[in-house]
């Protein structure tokens, strides 16, 4: 027992489910040493996990269907795994300080971690089936921490990702049936079949209510929304969408060989969650909300690049997936950073911190540009290669014109979400909550993950050829694939730093080495003394454009309009449409249920007969 | 020495410098041909270098409660984006073999991101009118990118390459009908791109004041309205790359004036398009955009791939 739990391949998961307990059974008095614990846990599991990292391919058959394999694939997200864990614990030391249920937190943090990382090494679907069932009740506990507020946000989780658990099981069970064995490392099965295709979809089922992709994302913004900032950080920002993602190549990669139909099946998932999530989060006013619709929505890009079929479009999913994790945890974190100073992450009750907390700010800019994909940043260069994919893989097709569209015009109207958010929280003038309060900048646990995950953005973005896809995005998918479009980043990088450190010697030769502070010109009103420092109560006579009515003029479009009032009434959401569904049958049910013991009697009766006829027909 | 050659080619020919040239000169056109619309006498030739000049020696002034290093390095983000996506252009036009794979998708990126820098610009003036057109440009960039990565595509799948190459190498995409639709309605976008009447909404000088620059003075203001010259060049010449063939070196002078004077058709159905229409307003202009234009260029990519 104690061989297996030291294995070398092992290690990564024993070391922060043995924390967790640990953190578990501390007592109160040792608040404080709680949070180092789980440091020092997630740090030992990123060193257990990189000589796992470093030694290529490897399978370890423990006992039974407990069996792990290390390939190219899983070593990549494996990394990535431990990387974000260890920094989301780091963020969370100075986040969760004071609140109540530090133990469980940590435990279910450290948890989580270890299951994400055993699910990635699973070489069996039954042992993948059952870490993925276990992700899902730790989601549903670290969810419910936040207190009673977030327990609605919690159940919806547990329900769609539970749901996608069960329809996975199926898809595992069908698998079984056809092949005769659960092990993953086994030959690619064909589609063709309606078995196939059964078994294929209940696999992608799980992986996009895993990532979030749609009609299965849901529970992305409830969870956004109400967890814990570093939670939404850690799972549907980076953890989830890593397994998912995984998980989906892994299905359209190994398990199966995709077929046309199912292609175009999932490029049509994936252009119709960018765009549609995209369009979501233009009209959020909440921060945290409108940055999970952004995780939602990018997905659509990772799914997009993955189902070209293409290798430069499953790198470039890949890709993105890492470059999503790294920019969608630091907008969370300082989504996290401008709630612990301000108290909210309400757009409307925020603004001016832009000067008060600097280096979020900064940190938020250059995440922002990144995941609106402004060259040359990391996420210009993956949504580069996705589009690649896309117009490699359709080739001969007609298709592709709508999904490289679906993604270019998402990209802008990224940036158009991310402009108001930049505009309603940073830039404009503080409000009067936020001016009150007297807002400075978070401590360093808190500031250093998210200026290192910013400054990441900028090193992936220009450095694309010599650090990520040699080390990490070229091995994931066979160093034997060669692709072609990977944009240069270098020249492109060189002449947008070259003009900007021109305009910077201009400045310096110009008046504006020297600048005057001077107040704003509103074109002959007067600002009111209270109104410039952001004080002033009630309605101002200034035209303010707030977080509310930024996009008023998109929503009030005529096709626009609708699409926003069915999803106000909730249809694309399907938790509410299989309620809605679900209660009509249980009210059909209700009426057979009258509680007269002949009724009752009579339905056994009518089951026996069907349960024998069925007998008779299979043995007959 | 590589990186060498790209900065010199980026900060000189025909990057930054000559783009800022031409541009200007392109801007003294705009502005003489509109005066003679007015009946009005116009500038003298060198009078857009000499407003440039002046704008570099006059005090720069920072807004009050604004983060100083956004609002001074916004205009720079334009005029480096739009320096860059010259560059490549150029590059594609004088050697159609030696460009990249997708370096389409990067010069529409590239030439996007002015708006963005005066976008960010704006909201870092802390100034409700800067506010107001800063959001309206959001709206205008929301409207045309759709109708233009569609118009675009239109040349990709003529040339069936998304290689400014092999698209400057195919015949001309508007020889095809769906290629004089794609045209037009790339050309409406490059209207709404250069922030020109009729979709001057972000500035609107008499609504506005200015709007996205109503805070800027001396240099920044300088170097955005540069960039907004160069602009000017790029854009249209943009649009003789993509959709008329180019402009052929190494074939002769005929086949260089007819390039220069695809260029100079494009600018003056400019200048005549903003001297002659009044302004919409950003939703009408929103509406145009995902509206009529949008669905032309819908029939220009349905027409293209029959082979029209």
């Amino acid at each position: 027992m104690l061989d297996v739990l030291l294995n070398p391949m092992v290690l990564p998961v024993t070391i922060p489910v043995i924390a967790g307990f640990l953190c578990l059974l501390l007592p109160k008095a040792l608040d404080r040493v709680r949070g180092f614990v789980a440091v020092v846990a997630a740090a030992l599991t990123l060193v257990a996990v990189w000589p796992v990292f470093r030694g290529g391919n490897q399978v370890a058959d423990l006992a039974g269907w407990v069996s792990l394999r290390i390939d190219g694939l899983s070593a990549f997200v494996l990394l990535a795994t431990a990387v974000f864990g260890l920094l989301i614990t780091v963020y969370s030391v100075g986040f969760m300080k004071g609140k109540a249920r530090l133990r469980e937190y940590y435990a279910y943090v450290l948890w989580t971690l270890g299951a994400s990382l055993g699910a990635v090494m699973a070489n069996d679907l039954v042992l993948l089936l059952i870490l993925w069932g276990f992700l899902g009740i730790t989601l549903y506990l670290l969810i419910g921490i936040a207190g009673p507020d977030a327990a609605d946000a919690a159940k919806k989780s547990f329900i769609i990702i539970g749901g996608s658990d069960c329809i996975l099981m199926l898809g595992v069970v069908l698998v079984w049936v056809k092949t005769g064995s659960t092990r993953m490392d086994g030959p690619a099965m064909a589609l063709g079949s309606r078995v196939a295709y059964v078994a294929f979809l209940s696999f992608v089922a799980a992986a996009f209510a895993k990532a979030g992709a749609m009609p299965l994302h849901s529970w992305v913004p409830d969870c956004g929304e109400k967890a814990p900032v570093p939670v939404a950080a850690l799972l549907p920002a980076s953890l989830d969408k890593l397994l998912g993602i995984y998980l989906l190549v892994r299905v359209v990669v190994d398990l199966f060989t995709l077929d046309g139909l199912m292609k175009g099946l999932l490029m049509l998932i994936g252009a119709v969650t960018v765009l549609f999530a995209v369009m979501m989060a233009l009209v959020q006013h909440d921060m945290k909300r409108l940055l999970s619709y952004h995780a939602v929505s990018q997905v659509g890009y990772m799914v997009l690049g993955i189902a070209s079929g293409t290798a430069v479009g499953i790198a470039g999913g890949l890709f993105h997936m890492l470059n999503n994790a790294i920019y969608k945890s630091a907008l969370f974190l300082c989504a996290g950073a401008v709630e612990k100073q301000t108290g909210t992450t309400d757009l409307d009750r925020l603004g001016g911190l832009g000067k008060a907390m600097p280096l979020t700010f900064a940190a938020f800019v250059v995440a922002a540009l990144s995941i609106s994909g402004i060259p040359p940043l990391n996420g210009f260069a993956s949504k580069w290669m996705v589009y690649q994919g896309i117009i490699e893989g359709g080739r001969g097709g007609r298709l592709w014109v709508i999904w490289l569209v679906a993604a270019m015009l998402g990209s802008a109207l990224t940036l158009a979400s991310f402009v108001k958010v930049l505009h309603a929280a940073f830039l404009r003038k503080a409000s009067p909550d936020v001016a009150r309060k007297n807002v400075r900048e978070v401590g360093f646990t808190m500031w250093l993950p998210t200026t290192i995950l910013a400054a990441t953005c900028v090193a992936f973005g220009v450095l694309v050829h010599h650090l990520p896809l040699p080390y990490l995005i070229r091995p994931a998918i066979g160093a034997s694939v060669d692709f072609t479009g990977v944009w240069g980043a270098g020249p492109a990088t060189v002449m947008l730093l070259a003009g900007i450190a021109l305009g910077l010697v201009l400045y310096f030769l110009t008046s504006a080495r020297k600048v005057r502070t001077c107040q704003p010109y509103i074109g002959g009103e007067v600002m009111s003394e209270p109104y410039i420092q952001g004080v002033a109560r009630g309605p101002s006579r200034d035209v303010e454009v707030t977080g509310v009515d930024f996009y008023q003029t998109i929503q009030d479009l005529p096709l626009i309009h609708k699409m926003y009032d069915l999803a106000a009434k909730k249809v694309f959401d399907i938790y509410d449409v299989g309620r809605g569904t679900a209660m009509y049958f249980i009210e059909a049910l209700r009426k057979a249920h009258a509680g007269l013991l002949p009724v009752y009697l009579t339905w056994v009766m009518a089951g026996l007969l069907v349960i024998l006829y069925m007998l008779m027909r299979l043995w007959g | 020495m590589y990186y060498g050659d790209i900065i010199v080619q980026y900060l000189v020919f025909p990057g930054m410098l000559f783009t800022a040239v031409v541009g200007l000169v392109t801007s003294w056109i705009d502005r003489k041909v509109t005066a003679r619309v007015q009946m009005r006498v116009g500038p003298p030739f060198l009078q857009p270098f000499y407003d440039i000049v002046k704008y570099m020696i006059k005090e720069t002034t920072v807004p009050a409660g604004a983060p100083a290093w956004l609002f001074l390095s916004a205009p720079l983000i334009g005029l480096a984006a739009v320096s860059a996506a010259s560059t490549i252009l150029w590059r594609a036009l004088m050697v159609p073999s030696e460009t990249f794979a997708g370096d389409l998708i990067v010069l529409i990126y590239l030439l996007t991101m002015p708006a963005l820098a005066v976008i960010l610009g704006s909201f870092a003036s802390c100034n409700p009118l800067a506010s107001v057109g800063g959001s309206r440009e959001m709206k205008l960039v929301m409207g045309y990118e759709l109708p233009f990565v569609l118009a675009a595509l239109v040349p990709v799948i003529h040339a069936q390459s998304i290689r400014m190459g092999d698209i400057l190498s195919a015949s001309p995409a508007v020889a095809a009908p769906s290629g004089v639709l794609a045209l037009l309605v790339a050309m409406l976008c490059m209207q709404a791109k250069l922030t020109l009447v009729p979709f001057d909404a972000p500035e609107a000088e008499t609504e506005l004041t200015g709007g996205a620059y109503i805070e800027y003075s001396g240099p920044p203001l300088g170097l955005f309205k540069l960039t907004r010259a160069m602009m000017l060049f790029t854009m249209p010449m943009f649009l003789v790359a993509l959709y008329c063939g180019g402009i052929r070196f190494g074939t002769g002078w005929l086949d260089i004036v007819l390039g220069i004077l695809k260029y100079v058709g494009l600018v003056v159905v400019i200048v005549l398009i903003r001297n002659t229409a009044p302004r919409m307003r950003i939703d009408q202009a929103v509406k145009f955009f995902w509206g009529p234009v949008t669905v032309v260029a819908l029939a220009a990519v349905v027409l293209a791939f029959m082979g029209w």
